[in-house]
């Protein structure tokens, strides 16, 4: 998501001349600068594919960030920093000494990922970072970032809420820290460290120039990334696979027929194939305890930490996928109990996929005719806008796909846009439309879609579709005599990529 | 594809400006507007007011057009979609107009529309003359109004029509811009000749013609003419970002098909067939469908179930010709010499006409005829007017079906809505929603409290039946079960109402809220001239 790396870059550089202006107050206090900080440069190059011309990527960005040095040798970055990564570099803060680096674990849902130094001895005499659970609202937090000399530059912070948000790829919430913060801009802004006592808090999400408010991924998330990280296949951060509203309308309680006393949450949808379906969680439900815990009215439980908090807290900072958890349900008055065995959704697992990275996109052109999956990565070609500025038919499905398309396990092909060429004349004006039959058979994959062109009628490939024209049709044969010449035209190195 | 196509151009034509004159809202109907500069002061005694005498310079093309032309004052109130129930806000414009045959003043639609009060005035007659809405057609901009003061024609001098003006030749524009009281003439010359979109109601597209006259607000519904004719009314203008200082007219073409389509007493509205339909440029396609390769024939694509070629045309017949006429592959047909699209053929005929198409189906020429008239389903993509809106309050809760006026008055971000409007037509939700029914707002009240999440959402049930329409969803709100349980479409809990704790709280909320009317569930015209707008 390199568009939103240049947001948050910006939104540093404009903090970094108001910051400047003023004289900054001495180090506070509580912050120590060890000898040895536990911190190291990162320095990314990658680059992205893109998704208009999905046979390449796009020129290649280059980022600097920082990295905590943990336990064991690994380096704690975010994921949006590593993410479609072609090289990473790990730099010491003194002495300038450079090592390639690989990437270990990456969870872009969470935003963390664990880097390791190729050489095995390139942390040596660092000593690692622990990390600090425990903040809670009122702490203060010391955001840690470098001075050019390799100095430390900390600033402090007050946290102000600690509540559930959505992370850059927005698929579920976490918990998060809101920090009240100066912040200064430095050249590795990038991944910047929370510490409270020379532990790890938390690390930099993203930062408000203006506000002055940073929101931080906080501690807890961190250890369940690292413990899962432990395992053999990471697995990711569970999830049970339902929507709720709140019950705070009597009206509404009394519908559900809610008998006890007045809490818990109405579910208004369970996603087909995940837990809570399997565990047999219905429409209409209403959730009162999750994991022995009450549930309110809003969907809070009271957390020992945080005091009141929205319960998805405890299904994705506490349980782990495999977990079995408790659910404590009313249906029809009637109390009962559901054991949900939790699991990570993958972003395969969708229709219109949240997110892709690291992975070329799937594509295929014909004639002219560029056929892509609908994803949301794709969507997101249209910039920090996106919501409103792509195809809004298309952003449609993206947003309603499980109510739109019941069929769970299928993708939805859509044919992007028309290369101008002779096979393609009168078509010119085509773009975004819905495939849903090629030569006669039904398209739900980009792999339908690639069988279904090799069995032309009569020499004529025909497509049809949801939009008007409603039907396209190329000769065959002429698809392929003039293939090599498309290819060349519009530089297209490959005309598929279906793996 | 004439209709979406259409669509794409109301946003590009948003800063489109119709030439009416408008002054500011009158915040206070009671407070008189300040006269103009030059207007008659009260205290002036009647004798003094003496017509001041238009000098009449020797050679003029066109004849003593003073004499026809009139200012038109209209106060309009539009009606308030946030607030359905009120009269709407007043607004006083200027626009112009002029004697035809028959005593009868043409204007622009625009220039009348909404009218709760109308006068009009002539050139060296200081009275203002209240004048009556005859006809008015919204989807082509124009409208005929009379003036029943016995004498008021009596030494107007009823202007002839033309026909369509050639390229390059100059033509005079006739009317009152930035509400001068005195007549303005411009000339130009005719620049070109071309169908473009109608902004009045946003969905009508018809011929008309760009001229270089400078046209400002204040000149529409005022005579363009030529040789001492009429050639045109001017109506709209385009400033924006690509082009400045364009000027359109609706040309003679339209105007006489309106007069045709009037002389039975009642406006029918243009027909349309009710089809999208391709360019078949692509040789392989063209091969595919067994044509010759003549380029000839444009392939349907889509048939409005509520539109007449519905079980007569379908998806993948080739429209080869109409009325005899061959069509292009372009879509373009030779009429009287010049080319254009195969609609201007159907925009020619009337409600009720037919139109035969020689089609090809399955590689096999046959001939179908189609009787023509208006699809409904396309009238709530455009704007209407002289009409109270739709609507039923409940409990608090606005019910309103979709329109673009509604649209255009809430704004509403919520992705569903927006598709459910854009492809209202394409997609026929208009099979299983012919109102579109939006939970537009809910005035507080202690029994709604809890409710203002369910905002922006679309009717689908009530108590388990389908809701179609707005009256199905008035008579279902007059049923007297102990609850109402009103799903919404999509996810999300269904909205649960009280009837008994509804019905306590009804008088409260009207007072509260000064609700004059709780439902308004026929789209009646406002005046109660019968022929004003009629429905399909």
């Amino acid at each position: 998501m390199p568009r939103r790396f240049c947001i948050v870059f910006g939104i540093l550089l404009v903090a970094a001349t108001g910051a400047l202006a003023k004289k900054e107050p001495a180090l506070p206090t509580s912050v120590n600068a060890t000898k040895q900080l536990a911190l190291v440069r990162v320095n990314v190059t990658g680059q992205s594919y893109d998704y208009f011309r999905p046979w390449q990527k796009k020129a290649p960005f280059s980022k600097r960030a920082l990295g905590a040095v943990l336990s064991k040798g690994r380096v704690l970055v975010t994921a949006d920093l590593v993410a479609n990564q072609n090289y990473v570099e790990l730099e010491r803060a003194e002495s300038g000494e450079k090592t390639a680096a690989n990437v270990q674990v990456i969870d872009y849902e969470a935003n963390l990922a664990l880097l390791e130094p190729t050489e095995k001895t390139f942390l040596d005499g660092i000593t690692p970072l622990e990390i600090t659970p425990d903040t809670v609202v009122g702490d203060r937090l010391a955001a840690w970032q470098l001075e050019p000399t390799g100095a430390l530059l900390a600033t402090e912070g007050l946290v102000t809420t600690i509540q559930m948000t959505q992370y850059p790829i927005d698929v579920g919430q976490f918990l998060t820290y809101r920090v009240s913060i100066p912040m200064q801009y430095r050249e590795n802004s990038y991944t910047v460290p929370l510490v409270k006592n020379n532990k790890l808090a938390g690390l930099l999400l993203r930062y408000d120039s203006r506000s002055q408010l940073l929101d931080a991924i906080p501690a807890p998330i961190i250890t369940h990334f690292l413990k899962e990280a432990e395992s053999q296949k990471y697995r990711g951060f569970p999830s049970a696979g339902f929507s709720f509203f709140p019950t705070r309308d009597p009206e509404l309680r009394q519908f559900a027929g809610e008998t006890g006393k007045a809490g818990g949450v109405y579910v208004t949808r369970v996603e087909s194939n995940m837990p809570a379906m399997k565990a047999g969680l219905q429409v209409g439900d209403i959730v009162t305890a999750v994991a022995n815990h009450d549930i309110d009215q809003n969907g809070n439980y009271v957390d020992p930490l945080y005091g009141k908090i929205e319960f998805t807290n405890l299904l994705t900072a506490h349980a782990y996928s495999g977990d079995v958890v408790p659910l404590r349900i009313e249906r029809d008055g009637k109390p009962m109990q559901l054991n949900v065995t939790l699991e990570h959704r993958d972003a395969r697992d969708y229709i219109s996929p949240p997110y892709n990275f690291d992975e070329p996109p799937r594509y295929y052109v014909l004639g002219g005719l560029i056929f892509q999956e609908l994803s949301r990565q794709y969507l997101k070609e249209w910039g920090p806008n996106w919501q409103r500025e792509a195809p809004q038919r298309l952003v449609y499905f993206d947003r309603f796909q499980s109510e739109l398309f019941p069929d769970a396990n299928r993708r939805v092909v859509i044919l992007s846009q028309v290369l101008p060429a002779n096979t393609t004349i009168g078509y010119d004006d085509v773009a975004y439309l819905t495939v849903t039959k090629v030569n006669g058979r039904e398209i739900k994959s980009l792999g339908d879609l690639a069988e279904a062109i090799k069995q032309p009628v009569e020499g004529f490939i025909k497509i049809e579709t949801e939009e008007d024209p409603k039907q396209i049709e190329l000769d065959a044969a002429q698809v392929a005599a003039d293939a090599p010449n498309l290819q060349e035209n519009y530089g297209i190195s490959s005309l598929d990529r279906l793996d | 594809m004439k209709r979406a196509f259409t669509f794409v151009w109301v946003a590009l034509l948003l800063s489109t400006a119709c030439l009416a004159q408008e002054s500011t809202p009158a915040s206070s109907p009671m407070e008189p507007q300040r006269p103009p500069a030059g207007a008659r002061a009260p205290s002036t005694p009647a004798q003094a007011v003496v017509p001041v005498p238009v000098p009449i310079a020797p050679p003029k093309p066109n004849g003593p057009v003073q004499r026809s032309l009139v200012r038109i004052t209209n106060t309009a109130a539009e009606p308030d979609y946030k607030a359905p129930w009120n009269a709407g806000g007043l607004q006083r414009s200027v626009g112009a107009g002029f004697v035809i045959d028959g005593n009868r003043v043409m204007t622009n639609a625009h220039v009348v529309s909404n009218s709760r009060y109308l006068t009009v005035e002539r050139e060296g007659d200081p009275n203002k003359y209240p004048a009556k809405v005859q006809f008015v057609a919204n989807d082509c901009d124009l409208a005929l109004i009379t003036v029943p003061a016995p004498d008021f024609f009596k030494n107007m001098i009823p202007l002839k029509f033309g026909g369509i003006p050639a390229l390059e030749s100059t033509v005079s524009a006739y009317g009152y811009p930035i509400g001068g009281e005195r007549m303005s003439v411009t000339t130009g010359i005719v620049s070109r000749i071309d169908f473009q979109l109608y902004t009045h109601s946003s969905i009508d597209q018809h011929l008309a013609i760009q001229i270089s006259a400078q046209i400002n607000p204040g000149n529409s519904g005022g005579p363009v003419m030529q040789d001492g004719k009429v050639v045109g009314v001017a109506f709209q203008g385009y400033s924006g970002e690509i082009a400045q200082g364009v000027a359109y007219m609706i040309p003679t073409p339209v105007i006489n098909r309106l007069l045709k389509d009037i002389s039975d007493g009642h406006y029918d509205k243009y027909p349309d067939l009710g089809i999208t339909y391709a360019k078949l440029q692509n040789p392989a396609q063209r091969k595919f469908l067994g044509l010759n390769d003549d380029d000839r024939g444009v392939l349907v694509s889509t048939v409005v179930t509520a539109g007449p070629s519905a079980d007569i045309l379908r998806p993948g017949d080739v429209l080869l010709a109409i009325d005899g006429h061959p069509i292009a592959s372009d879509s373009n047909v030779e009429l009287e010499g010049e080319r254009a699209e195969f609609q201007e053929v159907v925009e020619r005929k009337f409600r009720g006409d037919s139109v035969k198409f020689d089609i090809w189906r399955d590689k096999k020429p046959m001939t179908v005829t189609i009787r023509l008239y208006t699809p409904w389903p396309y009238l709530i993509l455009g704007h209407s007017y002289d009409v109270h809106p739709r609507y039923v309050l409940y409990g608090g809760l606005l019910f309103q079906p979709l329109n673009l006026d509604l649209l255009e008055s809430y704004r509403p971000t919520d992705l569903r809505l927006r598709h459910f409007f854009e492809y209202f037509v394409q997609d026929q939700i208009y099979l299983r929603h012919p109102d579109v029914i939006v939970l537009t707002n809910i005035l507080p009240d202690p029994i709604n409290t809890y409710l203002t999440a369910y905002r922006g959402g679309i009717v689908d049930e009530v108590n388990g039946k389908k809701i179609h329409t707005l009256d199905e969803l008035a008579s279902a709100f007059a049923e007297t079960p102990e609850h109402f349980v009103i799903r919404l479409i999509g996810d999300g809990p269904p909205l649960v109402l009280d009837r008994n704790k509804v019905e306590a709280a009804r008088e409260r909320i009207k007072t509260r809220y000064n609700v004059l009317k709780e439902q308004n569930l026929e789209e009646q015209s406002i005046s109660k001239t019968p022929q004003q707008v009629s429905k399909i």
